[in-house]
């Protein structure tokens, strides 16, 4: 059997982040290819939020990310939709959910309104991601759960080829975590960009994720997801004596985490 | 050449403003210059709010002190060197916050003692020096030349050119710095650029209500605006009608209470946000 074509493929080579002295990331080779689902995973301060910046080019890194796009699919810069971990905003700042689309879609400033078009992109990408009903709520006033979905809705609005998330269901409770990452992947299957997911959910990743890159610091391991999470490999990414732990519902949907041997239960990201 | 310019505004302002108050020519001149530089502290609070700079505009305000002992000093008129002194300051400032793992108050702190510390040294060396700095702690804005007026004109429609361009970027970096540049947003030049023009504010309201009430002007009416906004747009014109009247408002007050224009300009902003902090009080029981 052929390999399906791919329309587009990032590939990474022998990258390596420093900051000061301290090495974050070496040796770094890896693809993340069109359509697909990876996974990133790895322990507190493993390097995993550097490795999206460093693909922003918000980081400085040596080595290569190459973006390497199918000749029928056109050329230029690939898009890149970026879902950070967290928002450290102001909560009270007096910000609603279209102020915060307007200032990234309009020329002159939102305190002169809002234009019709950027009216237009965001109840059209609102509705997409379920959420039309949020658009004249204050921004701080969301839940997390909402918080990302908005998030994610500016991030898919310029038709990214490839979706960077950080950690997109930390801080949203069980059942919308479920619902983000059920959307998610419907989301997905609907546009064909790659999507590059940092988690530390295991049972989010061995659910949605079609490949695995496991990392601390260097990569310790990638390839198909369940030829990957095996007790050898959590073990030699989270320490000795690490294994996964299941809570919440027990129908399967509830989490699991790599724990390392000191019981530390992996949640924050680095 | 300026009063010139400014004789039509000032005959202008006889029919609209018919009170006993806005006769004098000095009090003409007042409410012009506080009609330039209101709407341009407000204006440029309103990010610097949004970005938690205040700490920042107060030590920019300070290094004023520094800045006019080198104009005496050097013998060069004191408000090019404050403004001077200011933009390098602000400049500074960004750059070792930038490159340093340090908190920026604890940057800011850092530089804010040092240039009043240079300023008190400065001054306490030149016996002669104390008089002139009066009206740089207080501001002295009875006695605004026309010069000074059609200067602080400039300054607001630079203001006015610059947030029309960078308003939308400078607010997108505060809510976030990296998801702002993974939309493209120069992050670090829009940094230093809203640094300077904070401190091409904040130098130049301190002719109006001095270098120790100065952050107020810009910081007051923003504040006093997100007390009863919920968007961006109302928050805006709220911060721009709040300052615009805090001055009117206080530039009449001192007229007739005999008190220090500066001071009365403040506290009338203050009383807004007491208000705002009401009224939000109130809608939330």
């Amino acid at each position: 059997m052929t390999p399906p074509a791919h329309r587009h493929t990032l590939e990474i080579r022998d990258l390596s982040v420093h900051a000061g002295e301290t090495e974050i990331l070496s040796g770094i080779n890896a693809d993340i290819r069109c359509g697909e689902v990876t996974a990133l995973v790895g322990p507190n301060g493993a390097g995993k939020t550097t490795l999206l910046l460093a693909i922003l080019g918000l980081v400085p890194y040596q080595g290569a990310i190459r973006f390497c796009r199918a000749a029928e699919h056109g050329e230029g810069a690939p898009r890149i939709g970026y879902v950070p971990q967290r928002l450290d905003f102001d909560r009270n700042a007096p910000m609603k959910v279209i102020d915060f689309f307007a200032l990234s879609s309009q020329r002159y400033p939102v305190v002169f309104g809002h234009s019709a078009r950027s009216r237009r992109s965001a109840e059209e990408i609102l509705a997409r991601v379920g959420a039309a009903q949020l658009i004249s709520r204050p921004l701080g006033k969301l839940s997390g759960g909402e918080l990302q979905r908005i998030l994610l809705a500016l991030a898919l609005r310029d038709n990214p080829d490839i979706l960077l998330l950080d950690e997109p269901v930390s801080g949203v409770d069980l059942s919308g975590e479920v619902l983000f990452c059920d959307f998610l992947s419907q989301i997905h299957s609907e546009s064909r960009f790659s999507l590059l997911l940092v988690s530390h959910d295991l049972s989010v990743v061995s659910r949605h994720a079609d490949r695995v890159i496991c990392l601390n610091r260097r990569i310790i391991c990638q390839g198909g997801t369940t030829e990957m999470l095996t007790p050898e490999n959590l073990e030699a990414m989270y320490g000795s004596g690490a294994h996964l732990v299941s809570h919440g519902p027990a129908d399967g949907r509830g989490h699991l985490h790599g724990r390392a041997a000191s019981g530390q239960e992996e949640e924050k990201g680095d | 050449m300026a009063h010139s310019l400014l004789d039509p505004l000032f005959s202008a302002m006889g029919h609209l403003l018919p009170f006993g108050f806005a006769e004098p020519l000095f009090m003409k001149r007042a409410i012009l210059a506080m009609l330039f530089i209101a709407p341009a502290a407000a204006a440029a609070g309103v990010p610097l709010v949004h970005f938690r700079m205040a700490f920042f505009s107060d030590a920019i305000g300070h290094s004023a002190f520094t800045g006019v002992a080198i104009g005496v000093l050097l013998g060069v008129h004191p408000l090019l060197t404050m403004v001077a002194f200011g933009l390098f300051v602000a400049w500074a400032i960004t750059l070792v916050k930038g490159r340093t793992e340090l908190s920026p108050d604890t940057v800011i702190g850092v530089f804010f003692s040092t240039v009043i510390a240079l300023g008190i040294a400065v001054i306490s060396a030149q016996k002669g020096l104390t008089r002139n700095l009066q009206a740089y702690l207080y501001g002295d804005l009875l006695a605004v030349s026309d010069t000074e007026i059609l200067w602080m004109g400039l300054l607001l429609v630079a203001v006015g050119a610059y947030l029309f361009l960078a308003f939308n970027k400078i607010m997108l970096i505060g809510v976030h710095e990296g998801f702002a540049k993974s939309m493209g947003v120069p992050v670090r030049g829009l940094e230093i650029s809203f640094a300077l023009v904070v401190a091409l504010v904040v130098t130049t309201a301190i002719r109006a209500v001095g270098i120790l009430l100065v952050t107020a002007l810009l910081v007051v009416p923003a504040a006093a605006a997100r007390n009863v906004a919920r968007g961006i747009v109302s928050a805006f014109w709220a911060a721009i009608a709040i300052g615009v009247l805090s001055g009117l408002l206080g530039i009449a007050a001192s007229y007739y209470l005999d008190t220090a224009t500066g001071a009365t300009v403040v506290l009338f902003a203050a009383a807004f946000f007491a208000i705002t902090a009401l009224l939000k009080g109130l809608s939330r029981t």
